[in-house]
This record gives C-alpha cells, structure tokens and sequence, in this order.
C-alpha cells in the first residue's frame, strides 16, 4: 500500500512537472517588455519559495532538537534529521535561484550580478546554510548537533529579510510578484503558469525532502546500533 | 525568428537545463547514499 502511494505521488510530481514545463514554454504570453527571456521565472521564484519553505523545516527541526535533546531523545533526533533534511534541500533550491537569477539578469539588465539588498540577503542565506552543512560534515562530538541547531535557528533569521528586502529597500531586483503593492503583481495568463510550476516543484521539494529524512534517520539507526555493538 | 528571441531562447533554455542538472544531480547523489547504508 505504501508502495502504491508512493509510485501515485511520484508520478503525479512528474506529471506535474511536465505540464509545468509545458506551459511556461508553450503556454505563457511572451512578455512584452522582456520577451521570452522572462520565462525563467517559471523556474525562480518556485525555487525561491520551495528554499524558504524548508529553511522554515530545518528552523522547526532545529528548535525540536533544542527542546527534547535531554527529555526525548528520540525526537529530539527526529528533529534533528529534519533540520538536516530541510537545509540541505533548501540549499540545492537556493543553489538553483542564486543561478538561474544572474542568467536572467544578464539578458534583463546586461550584468550577472549587482550587490543589491535581495540578492546580496539571498547569497548570505545561502552562505550560512553551507556553514551549516559544512559544520555538519566536519564537527565532530556530542555538541555537534546542538551548535547546528543553534546555526539553524539563527540561519532562519535570514529568510524574512530576503523576503522582505526588496519591500524594505529599493532594489535592482523586480518587485514582488505576489503580496507586493498595486504596482506589483503580473498578467493573471502568466501567473497561473507561475502557480502550476510553484505546486510541481513544491511536490518534487517534499519527494526529495522526505527522501533526505529516510537516509538521515536510517544513518543515525545504524550509528547507534554500532554504537551499542561497541560498547557489547 | 529573430537574432533577440534566439538569444533569449538561449538563456532560457540553460537556466531550465542547469535547474534540472542541479536537481538530478542532488537526487543520484541521495540515491548513491541510500545504497551505501543498505550496504552497512
């Protein structure tokens, strides 16, 4: 049965993604002031969005991992392995927005990069999770968990200033696409190709997401397994 | 089709290819983890 659902999830994620594709090549108007190199939004913000969605996971993992490490340790590792989970597939999102927006901005302003309030935030995100994957990798001891929670949480800090930072100040960067003021927004043609991309990256987010968190918790069940062999 | 729309087709045709790159790539990459600890 878990199979079944599973193989349905999937294959509603490809399908998605598919159509998604489809429509932001073949259905969405060109755009008149940019023509079709706008198209790689369709990619962008879903990105952006998915990242700041699990960089929330992580802060959700990391502050559940503070609170029951010595009460309920079991999960207190659960959180853990979501905290892990959700910045380093925030990361592989984020990786895509910091390099799909510089292509886009080459066509659009003829320059790769500008230090800009949003896209130097978005880069700083960016930098703390890797610190964080990082510390992951190469700390080792029992306060290893707990000082990346703690980097987790104030990693986290980060998201609303990039989400914000482009109402806050202004910026090189577009104005929001939704939630911004009444002259934001785009043509509801182009922003229904926006939402139908936004939930077929969302699923393949959760596929992957939900992936890491498997391989995550079977490493610390084998860990402590080892753990307790060694001690027999 | 003109010299600009090619050009732009040309952007976004690598920024649709490097997302999916990226995103493949991270998904071999946990596959290959999965496998190395069934191994264990």
């Amino acid at each position: 049965m878990k199979k079944l659902v599973t193989g349905l999830y999937v294959a509603v994620t490809v399908a998605l993604l598919a159509w998604g594709f489809y429509q932001a090549i073949y259905v969405a108007p060109v755009d008149a002031m940019q023509g079709e190199s706008y198209r790689i939004i369709f990619y962008h913000v879903p990105s952006a969005s998915v990242a700041f969605l699990f960089f929330a996971v992580s802060l959700g993992g990391s502050i559940a991992y503070l609170a029951w490490r010595r009460s309920r340790p079991d999960w207190a590792q659960a959180g853990d392995a979501w905290a892990l989970a959700g910045a380093e597939v925030g990361v592989v999102f984020c990786t895509v927005v910091l390099i799909t927006g510089p292509i886009w901005g080459r066509r659009a302003w003829g320059i790769w990069w500008t230090w800009d309030a949003r896209l130097t935030t978005t880069l700083v995100l960016w930098l703390i999770y890797v610190s964080y994957l990082l510390l992951r990798r190469f700390a080792a001891g029992p306060q290893m968990q707990t000082l990346a929670a703690v980097l987790g949480i104030f990693g986290a800090l980060d998201v609303p200033i990039v989400y914000m930072s482009n109402r806050w100040w202004r910026t090189q960067h577009p104005a929001p696409v939704f939630g911004g003021d009444s002259g934001s927004g785009m043509d509801p043609a182009m922003a229904s190709v926006l939402l139908w991309n936004m939930l077929a990256w969302m699923l393949w987010g959760l596929l992957i997401l939900g992936l890491r968190y498997r391989v995550e918790r079977k490493r610390q069940g084998l860990d402590a397994s080892e753990a307790q062999a060694a001690l027999n | 089709m003109d010299q600009k729309a090619i050009l732009d087709h040309q952007f976004v045709a690598a920024a649709y290819i490097i997302t999916w790159v990226i995103q493949l790539g991270y998904l071999a990459w946990l596959a290959l983890k999965w496998r190395a600890q069934k191994r264990r």
